[in-house]
This record gives structure tokens, C-alpha cells and sequence, in this order.
């Protein structure tokens, strides 16, 4: 009797925190305490670009970084993963009643799915600078070389750069141009045309970066807009 | 082809309650801009005389569907109140200069004009939903409460819509669909805003009043993430 007892009150333990988990002022609260967090961060020196943030994965940067310089960072996140379990705990709820409209969970799916996609990038995320000239060499993992053939410039009428950008060989392959907003993706690795000399001898600033999230975060951004235009369209009207 | 822009500003400020002279400044504004696109061949969208330009005629142009709204014919001071917002805009972008040149190579491409498009028509629609939020709080009635979800709804479509375009030119631009920067987080602490005002329409009648209130706020946060971000943090993200 008083094991039975112990197994009532365990469940009804459970039941209050699971209720507290799906309740929507929870959600609410979170969200204020994100924004909170990150407005508050906004203003302080760990979030400046000198602090390195853009620099590495963020999982990374949070265990490098002061904590007094990362602890609002430190904040959102942990609010972050609650508001996670909450939009998902919400959904299944909705999910189980008969006759509810799929398109806030559509956008809650898209938001966790952003949220994932951030987790992937802040843990496997890759970026390195570097600075080459023609002839120049990337080295990739398992020894495969991208070299760098030649480096272009147009000056406009203005004296400004009107358009850049490097031809590169991937092995002894074929030349592949790669200007701003016109990477060259390879094995899983962007590489990226930042700023190029042309005097005293062409040099080309290129970024080699891996977005472990990417994927994710576009099918979440896709699932989170249809979802989004479903409201919109059930809303017209009301 | 300035004078169109400095026309419109006493169209509305004298003419805006009555709706043909409202779409009158407007029309003066999309050829103000129409005119600068024209002749840049692209969208008048980088420095602060272009963009602030280019909110205004966005405000006016957003307000457009609520001013022919049936709810809301004959609330003149609503109407003037939007030719208002429009023309204070108008008037601030009125000392910048513009900026004749053309779009820097990482600035040029679809998805850059996309996304800042998208993100003025959302403050633009942020805004109206600030002044119903005002005319209710002022005059009462339900209506403008409605009026004030759908601006917000349709703004926070915009805004969403934004952040997704922008993410994508940033993977293709910048290797990353996220920079951690204070533009960002003031961008992400603006939709996380407006995600949880579309929550508490969920909270029913009760909170009529707070909702109210929450959308001015709302467009006081955009109004930050827009203007003052670019103003008081160093940020490579800014106009």
C-alpha cells in the first residue's frame, strides 16, 4: 500500500512538471527571458566582433571565453534548450487533440529544426583565413590540394572594386571561378573569395569555412514558412 | 528628382486623411524611388537616405490595405496617422545623402535586396500595427485589436521571410547563415518579440489592453533593430 502510495505521488510529481513543461505562460516566460538575455548581451563586450564569437564553432567559444564575458550567452542558451523542449512538448499536445490546425506546429517543427541546425554548426562548424597568392595551395583532409590559379579585379569608374574573384584547380581537375556570393563547395568545405590585391603582386583573401547546419536550417526555414503561410491564410478574415 | 520626395512630405501631413490624396504621396514616393532604381539599376536600399526613404514609402504602401480597410472607413485620424508615420520617415531621410554608386559585389545579388526589402515592409507593417494598437487604446472597439493581429501576422511573415533570405545570401556571401553581431541578435530578439505577442492572442479577451500596448512596443524594438543598432554598436551589419 504505501509502495503504491510513493508510485501516486511520483506520477503526480511528474504530471505537474509535465503540464508546467507544455503550459504556455512557460513558453512566454522563456521567450522574455531570451530576449532579455540577448538584449543584455548585445551591449556587452563578449558579443563584439574583437571578442571572436565569428570566429570559431559557438560551442567552442563558450568554453574558451571568460565567463564573464560569455554568461549571457551561457543564459540564452540554457533558455534556448527549455523553450526547445516546451515548443515541442506544446506540439505533441496539440498533435493528440483531434481537429487542431497543423500550421502552428508546422512553424514550432521549422523553429526546432533551426534550433538543431544551430547545434550542428556550434559543434562541427569550420572556418579558417587565408592569404594566397597565384600558385598558391589549399590543403584539404586526405591530401586532396585546391590551387589557386589566377586572380582577377575590375576597378569601376569610381575607383572601387567592381567584381573579383580567383580561379581555382581541385586537384587536376577543371578550373572553377569563385567570386563574392559565388563560392566553390567541395567535400563538404565553402570557399570563399573575401577581398583580393592586385599590387605588387595578386593576392586573394579566401575563407574556407564548413556549415555542418546549413542543410537543417534550410529545411527548417522551409517547413517554418509554409507553416507561416498556412496561418496567414487561416487567419484572413478573422 | 528629390522634389517628389520632399512633395509628398506636406501631401501627407495636409492631405492624408482623405485616401486619394494618401495614394497621391505615395505615388510620388514610388516614383521618387522607381526614379533612383532606374537610374542606379537597382534597389535605392544601401545608406541611410535611401533606406529611410525607402521605409517610408513601405509604411505608406503597407498602410495602404488597412486604409481601404471596411472596418475602418471613415477613422480619417487613423488614415492621417499613417500619412504621418510616412512623412516623419520622409523628413529624416530628407539631410542624408544619397549614395550614387553601385552596389558593392557582395551587396550584389537578389537575396541582399530580398531580405532588406522584406525586413522594411515588416517594420513598415510592425508600425501600422503600433498605430491600431494606439486607436484602440484611445478609442476602444475590437476591430482595431483584429486589425492590429492581422498587421503584426502579416509583418512577422515578412520579417521571417527576411531572416530566411538573408540567411541564405549569407551562406553564399559570408560562408555562414549566421553571424553573431549585435544586428543579429537585435533581429532575433525582434522576431522572438512578435512570436510571443502571436502567443498571447491565445490568452484571450482578458489581455485586450496589454496586446494593445505590446504592439507599440513592438514597433519601438524595430525601430531599434532598424535605427538604433546601426547608431549605437559597431556592427560590420548595418547600413
Amino acid at each position: 500500500m504505501q509502495g503504491q502510495n510513493h508510485f501516486v505521488g511520483v506520477f503526480q510529481v511528474l504530471n505537474s512538471l509535465y503540464n508546467r513543461l507544455t503550459s504556455l505562460n512557460l513558453g512566454l516566460w522563456l521567450m522574455s527571458g531570451v530576449m532579455l538575455a540577448l538584449a543584455v548581451g548585445s551591449f556587452a563586450r563578449g558579443s563584439s566582433e574583437a571578442a571572436g564569437l565569428n570566429d570559431m564553432p559557438l560551442l567552442l567559444w563558450l568554453r574558451l571565453a571568460p565567463f564573464a564575458f560569455s554568461w549571457w550567452l551561457w543564459l540564452a542558451v540554457a533558455l534556448l534548450v527549455l523553450l526547445c523542449l516546451n515548443a515541442l512538448l506544446c506540439s505533441i499536445e496539440a498533435l493528440r487533440r483531434k481537429g487542431r490546425s497543423l500550421a502552428p506546429q508546422l512553424m514550432h517543427a521549422g523553429f526546432l529544426l533551426i534550433a538543431l541546425a544551430h547545434l550542428f554548426s556550434a559543434y562541427g562548424g569550420y572556418k579558417e583565413q587565408l592569404q594566397l597568392g597565384e600558385g598558391g595551395i589549399i590543403g584539404f583532409p586526405g591530401g586532396e590540394r585546391v590551387r589557386v590559379e589566377r586572380i582577377t579585379a575590375e576597378v569601376g569608374p569610381r575607383g572601387m572594386m567592381s567584381a573579383y574573384g580567383a580561379e581555382l584547380r581541385v586537384g587536376s581537375g577543371e578550373l572553377s571561378r569563385v567570386r563574392p556570393n559565388e563560392p566553390l563547395f567541395h567535400k563538404g568545405y565553402g570557399i570563399y573569395v573575401k577581398d583580393v590585391a592586385l599590387n605588387p603582386a595578386p593576392v586573394a583573401l579566401l575563407e574556407i569555412h564548413r556549415e555542418p547546419g546549413a542543410l537543417a536550417a534550410l529545411l527548417g526555414a522551409l517547413l517554418f514558412t509554409v507553416g507561416n503561410l498556412m496561418l496567414l491564410a487561416q487567419r484572413r478574415g478573422r | 528628382m528629390k522634389w517628389l520626395l520632399i512633395a509628398s512630405i506636406p501631401l501627407y501631413l495636409i492631405g492624408s486623411f482623405r485616401r486619394p490624396l494618401f495614394v497621391a504621396a505615395l505615388l510620388l514616393q514610388l516614383g521618387y524611388l522607381g526614379g533612383r532604381g532606374l537610374s542606379l539599376g537597382r534597389l535605392p536600399l544601401i545608406g541611410p537616405g535611401d533606406t529611410l526613404a525607402f521605409f517610408s514609402c513601405s509604411i505608406a504602401l503597407m498602410s495602404l490595405p488597412f486604409v481601404y480597410a471596411r472596418e475602418l472607413s471613415g477613422q480619417r485620424r487613423f488614415f492621417w496617422s499613417c500619412g504621418g508615420l510616412a512623412a516623419l520617415f520622409a523628413l529624416c531621410a530628407l539631410p542624408f545623402p544619397t549614395l550614387d554608386m553601385p552596389l558593392p559585389p557582395i551587396l550584389d545579388t537578389y537575396w541582399f535586396e530580398l531580405h532588406v526589402a522584406l525586413a522594411f515592409f515588416a517594420y513598415a507593417l510592425f508600425g501600422v500595427a503600433a498605430l491600431l494598437g494606439g486607436a484602440f487604446l484611445l478609442k476602444g472597439g475590437r476591430g482595431f485589436l483584429d486589425l492590429q493581429y492581422r498587421a503584426a501576422l502579416t509583418g512577422y511573415t515578412f520579417f521571417s521571410l527576411s531572416m530566411v533570405s538573408g540567411g541564405i545570401w549569407g551562406y553564399y556571401a559570408w560562408g555562414t547563415y549566421w553571424l553573431w553581431t549585435p544586428k543579429e541578435l537585435w533581429t532575433s530578439i525582434l522576431w522572438l518579440f512578435y512570436s510571443m505577442y502571436l502567443h498571447l492572442r491565445v490568452k484571450g479577451t482578458g489581455w485586450d489592453r496589454g496586446f494593445a500596448w505590446l504592439g507599440i512596443f513592438g514597433f519601438l524594438v524595430a525601430l531599434f533593430t532598424y535605427l538604433g543598432v546601426s547608431m549605437l554598436m559597431r556592427s560590420s551589419h548595418s547600413f
